[in-house]
Order: structure tokens, then sequence, then C-alpha cells
């Protein structure tokens, strides 16, 4: 019985550990993964049914920066990763695509305007203005 | 053991078992202590309260569904079912074939690292920091499969959702669950080998009888424990349940080692349960058409239901009445760990020892989350 251990632990020396070194390397994330919200503005219909299906009231509708309105006259959804829940209901509900969860989940932030993601990155508009 | 202690006289002292004992989780039993014996306990509620029954009537039956993972963390799917079953009835929606076999599948994945949980946690309570780092090590390939059906590891933001379940399985899913049950048989294995450090810790210790149990409202692997077979997915087979063989694991003693052994067994059965379940599972449909997508003005008929299931803990209830709209007007919520951690808890800590404190409450298999809801 107490010889059973000797080569269990002679395997387990040549064994590959079980854990992965996080941050160094990460165990593959699957397709459907629920993180970080993709936003494509050229498809937004405005519709506002994002904004209503949010269990948490994390999104809302707000107006393009001013340089945009022309092109952009309507509302569109802006994201406060704080409160949301991650559940991809406004995915579902999208009726033309254009808010989608994609697979990054690194979002721990030490600025507190980064989780409030504008429909038009302000740093796209400082980039072209 | 920390806290603070209430002199009241020369050898009765009042002593705090949580709520930041690493062993409660969020919550807390006072005890009269007279030397090493407990005189008289008191279960200590509120810690976690949420207010789910009045979030559940402000909101949609699809952001309830959502809500529903949070009742119980380490349970989310199981609640999801039950949440989910009671809006199908209201509603009178026929729910695909394979859209129910998906959702015992999942149930029953749930229950499993629900009951690994319960294992590595009876562990760390009594000294046998292996058996934790174990159970909870292979938990990790149970989240692992959940975060490929289900897009969270722990969340699955309403994966059972009302209709059928929100996505399809994933191609390499059935392939993938077979061979995680395999590694989770490997575990069952190291569990079965009868640990001396267990055995001492847990055997004849807080012992409930069959009459106690009853009376007290004990329900599941607590009530099993105790020799009473019973069991909803027998007695009342909800989903696909009565297609599959399984047996019910009983047990006449009623102590902690009984109830630590009832959650093994259990194991067993539901990987079968999930192995007949995969071989037999149809294709089609995995939300009914009405659900496929969410609509904002769906009414739910007037009506009430009542729903209950067999989760890992116990005997979970979902009560819902509708006045015609498009939210519930009212949702109760019963949580199998609520009967277990005040009552039955309060009952065993009577005239037991300090040093057995964490074993019994552990052996009740309490979630704070769903007692506090």
């Amino acid at each position: 019985m107490k010889m059973k251990v000797v080569p269990k632990i002679l395997k387990n020396m040549v064994s590959k550990p079980i854990t992965t070194r996080f941050p160094h390397e990460s165990n593959p994330i699957p397709d459907g993964y629920r993180g970080e919200h993709s936003y494509d503005v050229d498809k937004c219909i405005s519709c506002n049914l994002c904004a209503k299906i949010c269990p948490n009231k994390a999104i809302d509708m707000v107006e393009a920066p001013e340089k945009y309105k022309e092109k952009y006259p309507k509302k569109y959804p802006r994201v406060d990763i704080g409160k949301c829940c991650f559940c991809a209901l406004c995915e579902d509900i999208c009726p033309t695509g254009a808010i989608k969860l994609t697979k990054n989940f690194f979002l721990s932030t030490f600025n507190s305007s980064d989780v409030i993601k504008d429909p038009i990155p302000a740093k796209e508009v400082e980039d072209r203005g | 053991m920390q806290g603070t202690m209430e002199k009241i006289d020369d050898d009765t002292y009042e002593l705090f078992f949580g709520p930041a004992h690493p062993g409660s989780g969020n919550f807390s039993v006072k005890l009269k202590v007279d030397g090493e014996r407990i005189v008289s306990a008191r279960a200590d509620p509120g810690y976690l309260h949420r207010g789910f029954e009045k979030l559940m009537e402000y909101r949609l039956p699809l952001q309830n569904a959502v809500l529903s993972d949070r009742i119980c963390v380490l349970e989310s799917l199981a609640w999801n079912l039950v949440h989910a079953e009671a809006v199908d009835e209201l509603m009178g929606v026929e729910v695909p074939e394979r859209a129910k076999y998906i959702r015992v599948i999942m149930a029953e994945l749930s229950r499993i690292q629900s009951h690994l949980i319960w294992y590595g946690i009876i562990s760390i309570g009594t000294g046998f920091d292996t058996g934790f780092k174990l159970a909870f090590g292979y938990r990790d390939f149970i989240l692992d499969l959940f975060e490929l059906i289900t897009g969270g590891r722990v969340y699955p933001a309403g994966y059972i959702c009302p209709g059928g379940v929100r996505r399809d399985l994933p191609e390499s899913a059935e392939e993938k669950i077979l061979n995680v049950l395999d590694k989770i048989g490997k575990m069952i294995d190291f569990e079965r080998a009868e640990n001396p450090a267990n055995l001492a810790r847990l055997k004849d210790v807080g012992i409930l009888n069959l009459k106690d149990a009853i009376r007290l409202g004990a329900t599941g692997p607590v009530l099993r424990a105790s020799g009473l077979k019973t069991d909803v997915r027998k007695e009342e087979p909800y989903e696909v349940y009565d297609r599959f063989d399984f047996e019910i694991p009983v047990r006449k003693e009623g102590d902690a080692y009984a109830r630590f052994q009832i959650g093994l067994e259990e194991m067993e059965q539901s990987v079968g349960i999930i192995k007949q379940a995969l071989k037999d599972l149809p294709d089609g449909d995995f939300i009914a058409k009405e659900f496929s997508k969410p609509k904002l003005n769906m009414k739910i008929p007037e009506g009430e239901a009542y729903i209950r299931n067999e989760i890992g803990r116990g005997e979970a209830g979902v009560y819902m009445v509708s006045d015609g709209g498009i939210k519930p007007y009212r949702v109760k919520i019963r949580g199998p760990s609520f009967l277990h951690i005040i009552p039955v808890l309060e009952f065993l800590l009577r005239d037991a020892q300090i040093a057995d404190v964490p074993a019994i409450y552990w052996s009740l298999n309490g979630c704070p989350a769903d007692i506090d809801r």
C-alpha cells in the first residue's frame, strides 16, 4: 500500500504542473466568452433596445461629440463597464449586430474614466481633430 | 476560532463563529459556551441580503434569469433552472426536447461542482488541506466547461432562460464533458478512500435523527443522510429526469460523515445521469421560437406557479404570481439553506464541542447567499 506512493512522487516530479503562469501565459479563452464590449457605430441604428434590456442600466444613450454631430446625428449607447454584469443580453437583442462581447477580460484599471466606453472613443476624437 | 468574547460568569462565555471566520462565509453563529461545551447557539444571518424578491418585481423575466444566477453563487445554473421553469409554466411554453436535455446536463454539472466545493470546504474546516486543494482543482475543470458553454466561469448570465437555453452546446462540448467526467471519476476515487482525518473529525458528530430532521424542515442530502429516501427528481420528475436511470443514496446514521458520504455518492449518480443524457441528446432547436430573440413586451399571463427542484443543497422553490403584465407581480424564493443553517444548525450545535462547530456547520452544506437572498 505504502509503496504506491513512490512511483506517484516520481511521476509528479516529471509531469507538467496543472497551473499556468498567468499573466505570462493564459489558458485559451473559448469563442463564446463574455468579455469587454466591441461597438461599431456605423452599424448602429439607435434603436435604444440595448439600453432598455440592460438589467443593470449600464447603457446610456448619448449624443456624439460636436465634431461628429453631422455624421452621427442620433443618440448612441455608452457602456459603463463598472455597472455591466456581462450578461450579453445587449448582444442578443441588437438587430444589426453593432454591439458584441469580445474575449478581452483584462479590464482592471487605475483610471476610473477608463471604465466608461463612449460610442465614439474620446481618443479617436483627439486623433482626428 | 476568533471573535469577541463576552464574559457572563466564570465559566460561561459568548463566542462568535463568523462572520469574519474563514470557514463561515458571510454568516455568523453566536455560541454560548461553558468550557468546551456549547450551551446554546444562535444563528445570525443577514450579511448578504440583496433583496432578490423585490428586485424581480421590477424586471422582465429575461433580466430576472440573469439575476437568478446570484441567488446562490455556488449553484447558479440550478437556480437559473428553477426560475426558468416557473416562467415556462406561467407562460405555457413548450420547451424543445434538446433544451430539456441540455438543461439536465448543466444542472447536474452544477451539482457536481457544488458537491466538490462541499467536499473541499469540509476538508479545510476539519484540517485536511489536501482534500480542499484537490476538490477545488477538479472543480476548475467543470468551470472550464461552463466557460465554453455559457461564456462565463461562475455566472452563466441566465444560460438556462425561459423557453430553453440561451446558446446551443458547442460542437466540441460533448467530447470535453466526457473528458472532464473521467477526471471527476478520479476525484471520486480519491474521496472514496476512507481518510482517517475525515473519519476522526466527522464520525458520530452532529447526529440528526429522522424525526428531528423532518420536524426542523431539512431537505435534500441532509434529510437523506438521516434515513428518508426522498428526491424531487424521482418524486415529481421535472425536465427529463424520468427518462434516466439513477439511484437515490440514503444513509441511516444522520451524522456529519453520513452527510459527507451522501455528497460523494450523489456526485457518482450525477456523472451517470450526464453520460445518459449525452447519449440520448436529440437534435433540434435549443430554445422555443417565441423566445429565440429577446423581446421587451412579452406579457406573462395572469396566474401563479410554484416550482420545486432538487438542487445540490436540497429543495429549491420559486413561487411566481403574475397579474398579466410584462413583469412578475410577486416572486417568492425558497432556498434550501435557510432551514438547514438556522433551525437545524442551532439544534445540532446544542451540547456539541467547540472543535466540532466547523465540521457540523459545513456538513450541512449551507450557502449564506441563499439564506439571505
